[in-house]
């Protein structure tokens, strides 16, 4: 081909191209006649080249389709198993079993290049017709603005992709995404938090984590998703029965301080919370501070017996009102005598309270409220935590207030870190969150043992004769003091407006746990008598609480048969002799009774 | 000499008694396989697409003898003509898309949409066939000459790039390329030509869309996506694997019937059939295909007129680019790019564009000995 044939110029005549053998005539050529066959040659030469390429092609795809039916990659559904999307993917939240609270799911979202879009607003028009809940001027305005990129649609199903790309539109494309999934819905909302739709932490343990849980760490929380689940029902039930207008429940674990199960009521699904009001994502255990009311008896009765202001059997006169600087301290149920500190406890008495605090002194009792946490901050791994309001001066009626649990508000979990100090021995421990696992911080002793068992017989007592008697679970030897604090509306104590807590611990003889529950705002019913006191509304929470949990987290009651029944003498010795015959009980329970199991 | 003579004036029995049966036997073989794997990707049912297959092709078998009869001159004389109406029609689609009807690659014809490109495939190959029968073949060498045929490719493959559709614009590069080494054209302005290319790739990149970035890029790690753009190509692997030597059975193919496999019906049909009839299924359907790509190479050799050769060469060189490009691609050999497996794939213009190919093979043969001027226009017909 590539040596020229002599030169034919000008228009070659039609009957050249007449049939002739192709490999020539023996006959001597025109000059013509030789470029003709020579072309031929060409031809036929290049034909045989391109027809074996063909086969060459051929063998290579019939190789490759043997290679692929003989033996099959074994590598490609690990690939896909193992793939860059899921390991890019934000961690896993887990609860202390490993069960899943948080994940995220590969999705792909649907973007515009308004640079190549051809026809807005048909693109428009067919995309609306697919996705009605689209706005088309909102669309429309994404697919001609100035910009190379514009979200269409995020998340979209592999159904909804396919139909997307069997519109053909030019100038739209998918982008790997990711969107975080809350497989247990409701149930642990307030501490998971949410994300927004890029996947960024918003509230909860997703904002605090989210730098980790952004690099793919999975998280381990302490939270157990059946306990949660147990005190969330319950709550929820109490919330209805007595038309609260929301509610708190707390397990912490006296040890640990590991948060077992946290519940503010009202509360939303993190999957939808689009849908939830601002106030359902209110975290009332770390974020809201209150007032605490009667609960706070405990911490100022730890701390007299602790700094020795007071003993066992110490008491103060609580017949008269206290009258200080225009504030009177009155009694709930005036008893009108002198009471011990048990009595004090078991009636809830202010007066004697306020007493003691005032013995106690505001110094002391600042560096007891400090070093059980009270007057700073939650370190809990949570964005919601509220900050403690403390008085700026502190005066003597200051003091006498906090002594009865007013004039200073903290968040129920402040309350519960302090009542978890008193309970486990005397050491702070602060509350978390993330599964500690052995890595347990410094404690930090606050109180002596001694203090601790003689405010766990205390707290006993309390529950078999005093105002805690609805918490009292069978066998589980449950203690703890009833709270009901009434709120303060526009800088004025409301009578019915009041925050009605339990917070008990359990068993007392070694104590596991903390659990809180507090009603908004309850409203008394028939079966209460009309009373909506933490005795009566919050009480019974606690032990249908313990009772549900008790089994799950291993505590064995002992049998309700071996616990004597406290009864005496009738006649005018018979309060004396009850209390004795009570605190005895509450005492042996605190020491372990019988060989129960420790 | 006689005989010759007497083709110039053949009857149409006489024309009809040259059609090549086999080929045609061949052809409806290859749809026959198509409307079996259409009627097991609709979980055996011949609506939707079966039945329209089938239909289709009976009227392209009608269309292909009407060309096979039609003097092979004929279509010498009005090949430019032809080139430039699906020219027009590509440019067509391409304004009405810009106008107010949408991207569209197609005109709808009821029973079809017309695409085109698919049209523009053949279209090519006539008017390449005819620009290099009308070249004395001493000036082949010379580079004026190539001026011409390159715009006749480009000018498509631009249109086509633009809509955008990377597969048919690879065809029309890729085919016309071919044809230009069939017609004689000198190795070194090819090596001149990749060299050219070379340097246009970063600047072809830039033009690419996003999603055919992807596509080369997810070609060459298949793995490092498996959601997102490998996906196709990872569960057509593992379909092909599946099926094994012997496949799974007639309508028993896992990965398609449930779904994992996308766009089975169409560019990735050739997976189904490896899968259900496995590798002795899929060799023997690529057996098929390349009978018939050797019945187009004996019609080329057989043809006294360059116009011929280069006609049957180029439907050829057609048909291997859509098989071999599917293929290839459902196997992971090359990217994923939406060519159909030709005959078997559900879908109207490129079933009609390769029947109307054959049609013009067809009409080689059948005046294989007609004497074809090198202008072609004015005499014979």
């Amino acid at each position: 081909m590539s040596r020229r044939a002599p030169r034919a110029r000008g228009r070659q005549p039609a009957q050249l191209v007449l049939p002739l053998p192709v490999n020539g005539g023996l006959s001597p050529q025109s000059p013509a006649e030789h470029g003709r066959l020579r072309a031929v040659d060409v031809a036929h030469t290049r034909l045989v080249v391109v027809g074996l390429c063909f086969l060459l092609a051929f063998c290579g795809v019939v190789g490759r389709l043997v290679d692929l039916a003989a033996g099959s990659d074994p590598n490609l559904g690990l690939a896909l198993a193992n793939s860059a999307t899921w390991e890019a993917a934000r961690g896993d939240i887990m609860d202390r079993n490993g069960v899943l609270l948080a994940t995220s799911l590969p999705t792909r979202s649907l973007y515009a290049d308004p640079r190549d879009v051809i026809d807005p607003e048909h693109t428009a028009d067919r995309l609306v017709a697919l996705f009605p809940e689209l706005n088309r001027s909102q669309l429309l305005a994404r697919l001609t603005h100035d910009g190379r990129f514009a979200w269409i649609k995020r998340h979209l199903t592999p159904r909804e992709q396919h139909a997307v790309n069997r519109l053909g539109l030019p100038g739209i494309g998918f982008r790997d995404d990711q969107r975080r999934v809350y497989p247990q819905g409701v149930v642990a909302a307030h501490v998971l938090g949410f994300t927004d739709i890029d996947s960024r932490g918003l509230a909860g343990v997703e904002r605090h984590f989210d730098a980790s849980l952004g690099d793919g760490e999975a998280l381990r929380l302490c939270l157990d998703v059946r306990i949660q689940q147990i005190v969330r029902e319950e709550l929820l039930a109490a919330v209805r029965e007595y038309r609260a207008i929301g509610g708190a429940g707390l397990v912490l674990d006296v040890v640990t301080g590991e948060v077992v199960a946290m519940v503010s009521l009202p509360d939303f699904d993190p999957n939808h919370r689009g849908r939830s009001d601002d106030d359902t994502r209110f975290n009332r255990v770390t974020q809201g501070v209150y007032e605490m009311g009667s609960t706070m008896k405990l911490i100022t009765a730890a701390m007299a017996l602790d700094s020795g202001a007071i003993t066992l059997t110490g008491g103060y006169d609580a017949s008269q009102p206290i009258r200080r600087g225009g504030h009177t301290i009155r009694d709930y149920r005036p008893q009108n005598r002198w009471l011990s500190l048990p009595e004090i406890l078991v009636h809830s008495s202010n007066i004697a309270s306020a007493h003691m605090a005032l013995d106690v002194g505001g110094a002391v009792q600042r560096m007891y409220l400090n070093q059980l946490g009270m007057l700073s901050p939650l370190a809990l791994e949570l964005s919601e935590v509220g900050a403690p309001l403390v008085p700026g001066q502190w005066r003597d009626i200051n003091i006498m207030t906090i002594g009865f649990g007013h004039g200073i508000a903290v968040s129920p979990l402040h309350l519960a870190q302090a009542v978890a100090v008193i309970a486990n021995g005397g050491t702070f421990m602060p509350a978390t969150i993330v599964d500690r696992g052995d890595r347990l911080p410094e404690p930090k002793p606050v109180l002596s043992a001694e203090t601790s068992r003689t405010m766990r017989a205390l707290m006993r007592l309390n529950v078999i004769m005093g105002t805690g008697r609805r918490a009292d679970a069978d066998g589980l030897r449950l203690g703890g003091k009833t709270g009901t604090a009434e709120k303060i509306v526009g800088g004025r104590y409301m009578r019915n407006a009041r925050m009605s807590s339990f917070i008990g611990v359990f068993p007392v003889d070694s104590p596991r746990y903390v659990v809180l529950a507090i009603l908004d705002e309850p409203q008394g019913n028939r079966s209460t008598h009309f009373y909506a006191t933490g005795g009566w509304v919050a009480a019974p929470v606690v032990r249908r609480i313990a009772e549900r949990i008790a089994p799950v987290l291993g505590v064995r009651p002992v049998d309700p048969a071996d616990v004597p029944r406290v009864t005496g003498p009738d006649g005018p010795d018979r309060r004396r002799h009850l209390l004795l015959a009570s605190l005895r009980t509450a005492i042996a329970d605190t020491e372990g009774w019988r060989g129960a199991p420790r | 000499m006689a005989s010759a003579f007497d083709r110039q004036q053949l009857t149409l029995a006489q024309k009809f008694g040259q059609v090549r049966w086999t080929l045609l036997l061949l052809l409806t073989g290859i749809a026959g396989i198509g409307a079996a794997m259409l009627y097991s990707a609709a979980n055996a049912s011949f609506e939707p697409w079966a039945i329209r297959h089938i239909a289709r092709f009976v009227i392209s078998v009608g269309i292909m003898l009407a060309v096979a009869m039609t003097d092979i001159r004929f279509w010498l004389r009005h090949a430019y003509g032809i080139y430039l109406a699906t020219l027009a029609l590509l440019a067509a689609v391409e304004v009405m898309g810009s106008v107010g009807m949408g991207a569209q690659r197609w005109i709808d014809l009821g029973i079809i949409n017309l695409q085109p490109s698919e049209l523009m495939k053949i279209a090519l190959v006539l008017a390449l066939a005819r620009y290099f029968h009308g070249v004395n073949v001493e000036h082949i060498g010379r580079v004026t000459v190539l001026v011409i045929p390159l715009a006749l490719i480009a000018a498509p493959a631009a249109l086509v790039l633009r809509q955008p559709d990377l597969g048919t614009a690879l065809m029309l590069l890729l085919g016309g390329g071919l044809m230009l080494f069939a017609a004689g054209v000198r190795l070194w302005k090819f090596a001149l030509l990749a060299a050219g290319a070379m340097i246009a790739a970063p600047i072809a990149w830039q033009s690419l869309h996003d999603y055919q970035r992807t596509r080369i890029l997810t070609f060459l790690a298949p793995e490092t996506d498996p959601l997102g753009a490998g996906y196709h190509i990872i569960q057509s692997k593992i379909a092909l694997g599946s099926g094994g030597v012997f496949g799974k059975g007639y309508l028993q193919g896992t990965q398609s019937h449930l779904n994992f496999l996308p766009e089975k019906q169409t560019d990735f049909i050739f997976t189904m059939l490896a899968e259900e009839f496995g590798l002795v299924g899929g060799v023997v359907l690529i057996g098929i295909y390349v009978l018939i790509l050797a019945y187009g190479f004996a019609i080329a050799f057989s043809s006294r007129h360059h116009f011929g050769r280069l006609l049957a060469i180029g439907v050829n060189i057609t048909l291997f680019l859509y098989l071999f490009i599917n293929v290839a691609m459902v196997m992971g050999l090359i990217p994923v790019v939406g060519v159909p497996l030709p005959l078997v794939s559900y879908g109207g213009t490129a079933m009609l564009s390769l029947m109307f190919g054959f049609g013009l093979t067809m009409s080689v043969w059948v005046h294989r000995d007609v004497p074809v001027p090198r202008r072609g226009v004015g005499d014979g017909l």
